[in-house]
């Protein structure tokens, strides 16, 4: 028996030596990449990490399993417990859903492949993570806020980041205004790169405004907030009209002033009315002036006529007027009509008196018939 | 109707005839005459009296002469007027070939301004009326007393009640001038039309100039 026992072991040994080994080592599996989605993840940020190996051998390679894990950067998703067998040149690719644990900075998760006889490869992928927000600044607004008065408010967003930023839009938040657009799009940032949204802002009340900037990083949202106060001031580019080369002219049951009404300021006044104020009373003819729209350093006289008490030494003239947008703003200027004027009586309306006309006609019958009786006795 | 020389307010031409039989006599008329610038004195008192409020207090001590220039050049001018009148007609009733003394034609000018005695009463009233609805405040310096009196004759110009008491001046004065005809027709022997003519040229002229002023047209 001892020859066969021989022959046996040889055959053993010859199919060993002719099939080879069951797979190839791990020397002929490389990873030939590596990615992930978003390249740069902020703190929190959800990622998609892809791997890809390729079996440069000329057999094929029997894998068990495949994996990543590490801290900082953990992966979410399971790992790859029976990968199989891959082919002599082949490529596969293992993909991971990741999550930024830990702070800024770059960090290295373990890819882990267990083959199936035995040894492993083990391959760390670089995976960058920084927190830098988009940035956010008002690059234009006016002076100064007016109650009712429509401001345009321009916003520009950079990306500071070293990756794009995508569905970037800004949203402005708060109470006691009112804005258009409600929101802005302004789309991809790409690195460095910058946008601005114009908004048209009219505020009700002094107020504090609120512009929110939204993105996404990969899958991830992010927002970043500007603040804006809005307090009421005086613009110094608004409409400033002025009444100058007053005179004052004594009248019957009143007073006639006349003058020029001067835009001084550097935007038009528009719808511009002139009118006496309280405790003076506009009479007729010329209770209100219509002056128009008075550009600046436009001028254009009026007239106004108005009754006041005796003892009134000056009266308010009213200028009303609107900006642009229609808001209605008005100033007043104080008129002497005392000192060196005398105050007319107050007739009324300024009309001839009924006593007086009464007194006429009866002077004239009086006259008539004397005249009359007269001639008659001739 | 025998009330002495009133009579001449509505029976003129028999008044008149009658005043002819008799040498011109000018007592009466200088009598009407000074009424007249007396009445004319309180509108010019009254007046003179709101003007001297304007005056600093440190000034009031000349209110009295300025009221008083005032009172005597009304009444000066109630005598001026009359005289001025009786020559105006005088020389145009010469146009007329008209015969008569000067005296006579003043005799009958002096009656003829009876009417202005009322005219006077009732510019008085009105002048009172539109005075005492003034506030005249007081002036500081030459110039704020001019800019002061500027707006002031504005003012009275343009009252509604000023130009009633206009209206009513020239009523009166139709009445005198109704009367002055009657007057000139007896005192320069003139026919009815010479005299109107004589009366109406002047008085229509004056009538004309001061329906002008008050509509402004001046």
């Amino acid at each position: 028996m001892k020859p066969l026992y021989l022959v046996i072991v040889s055959l053993v040994c010859a199919v060993a030596a002719v099939a080879g080994p069951a797979s190839a080592g791990p020397a002929d599996i490389t990873v030939t990449s590596s990615s992930i989605d978003p390249p740069v993840l902020m703190k929190g940020d959800t990622g998609m990490l892809t791997v890809t190996i390729q079996n440069n051998g000329a057999d094929p390679v029997s894998i068990k399993s495949a994996r990543l894990f590490g801290s900082g950067v953990v992966a979410l998703s399971d790992s790859y417990p029976s990968v199989g067998e891959i082919g002599a040149g082949n490529a596969k690719t293992f993909t991971f859903t990741v999550r930024a644990d830990a702070g800024e900075g770059t960090f290295y998760p373990m890819f882990v492949l267990d083959f199936v006889n035995a040894g492993s490869l083990r391959y760390p992928v670089p995976v960058q993570v920084e927190d830098t927000p988009l940035s956010i600044s008002v690059i234009r607004k006016p002076d100064a806020f007016a109650e009712g008065r429509t401001a345009d408010i321009t916003i520009r967003v950079a990306n500071p980041r070293p990756n794009a930023a995508s569905g970037v839009q800004v949203v402005p938040q708060g109470t006691g205004f009112s804005v258009t657009p409600s929101s802005a799009f302004i789309g991809a940032l790409s690195a460095d790169g910058s946008g601005t949204a114009v908004f048209n802002l009219t505020p009700a009340a002094e107020t504090t405004a609120a512009f929110q900037v939204v993105w996404r990083n990969g899958i991830n949202t992010h927002t970043a907030d500007l603040v804006l106060p809005i307090p009421f001031g005086e613009d110094k580019r608004q409409a400033d009209p002025l009444i100058t080369n007053v005179e004052v002219r004594p009248e019957a049951g009143g007073y006639r002033i006349v003058g020029d009404v001067m835009n001084a300021g550097l935007e038009s006044a528009r719808s511009v009315l002139v009118t006496p104020g309280a405790p003076a009373t506009p009479i007729d003819p010329f209770r209100v002036y219509v002056v128009g729209t008075l550009d600046p350093d436009d001028a254009s006289p009026f007239e106004v006529t108005l009754r006041a008490d005796a003892s009134a030494t000056e009266v308010p003239i009213i200028v009303e007027y609107r900006d642009d947008d229609g808001n209605r703003y008005t100033t007043t200027t104080m008129v002497g009509v005392g000192g060196a004027l005398a105050a007319p009586p107050d007739e009324g309306d300024g009309g001839i008196p009924l006593a007086g006309i009464i007194v006429v006609a009866l002077v004239a019958l009086g006259v008539a018939g004397a005249i009359y009786y007269s001639w008659r006795r001739k | 109707m025998e009330t002495g020389f009133l009579r001449v307010l509505f029976d003129p031409g028999h008044f008149f005839e009658s005043r002819m039989r008799d040498e011109p006599s000018l007592k009466v008329p200088a009598l009407i005459a000074l009424v007249v610038g007396l009445i004319g004195a309180i509108s010019a008192a009254l007046v003179a009296n709101l003007i001297v409020g304007i005056l600093p207090a440190e000034a009031q001590a000349f209110g009295v002469i300025v009221v008083g220039f005032s009172v005597a050049g009304a009444v000066i001018g109630g005598f001026l007027t009359w005289i001025v009148y009786g020559i105006v007609f005088y020389l145009i009733s010469m146009v007329f070939k008209g015969e008569g003394s000067l005296a006579r034609t003043l005799e009958v000018t002096g009656y003829g301004f009876l009417p202005q005695v009322f005219g006077g009463i009732v510019g008085a009233f009105f002048s009172y009326l539109i005075v005492s609805n003034l506030t005249i405040p007081a002036a500081g310096s030459p110039e704020e007393i001019a800019a002061v009196t500027e707006n002031l004759t504005g003012m009275l110009v343009t009252d509604p009640l000023a130009q009633v008491a206009a209206l009513a001046g020239i009523l009166f004065l139709v009445w005198s001038a109704n009367i002055w005809i009657f007057g000139m027709k007896y005192a320069r022997n003139l026919s009815t039309r010479d005299a109107a003519l004589t009366v109406g040229i002047p008085v229509g002229l004056y009538i004309l100039y001061t329906l002008i002023t008050l509509a402004g047209w001046l």
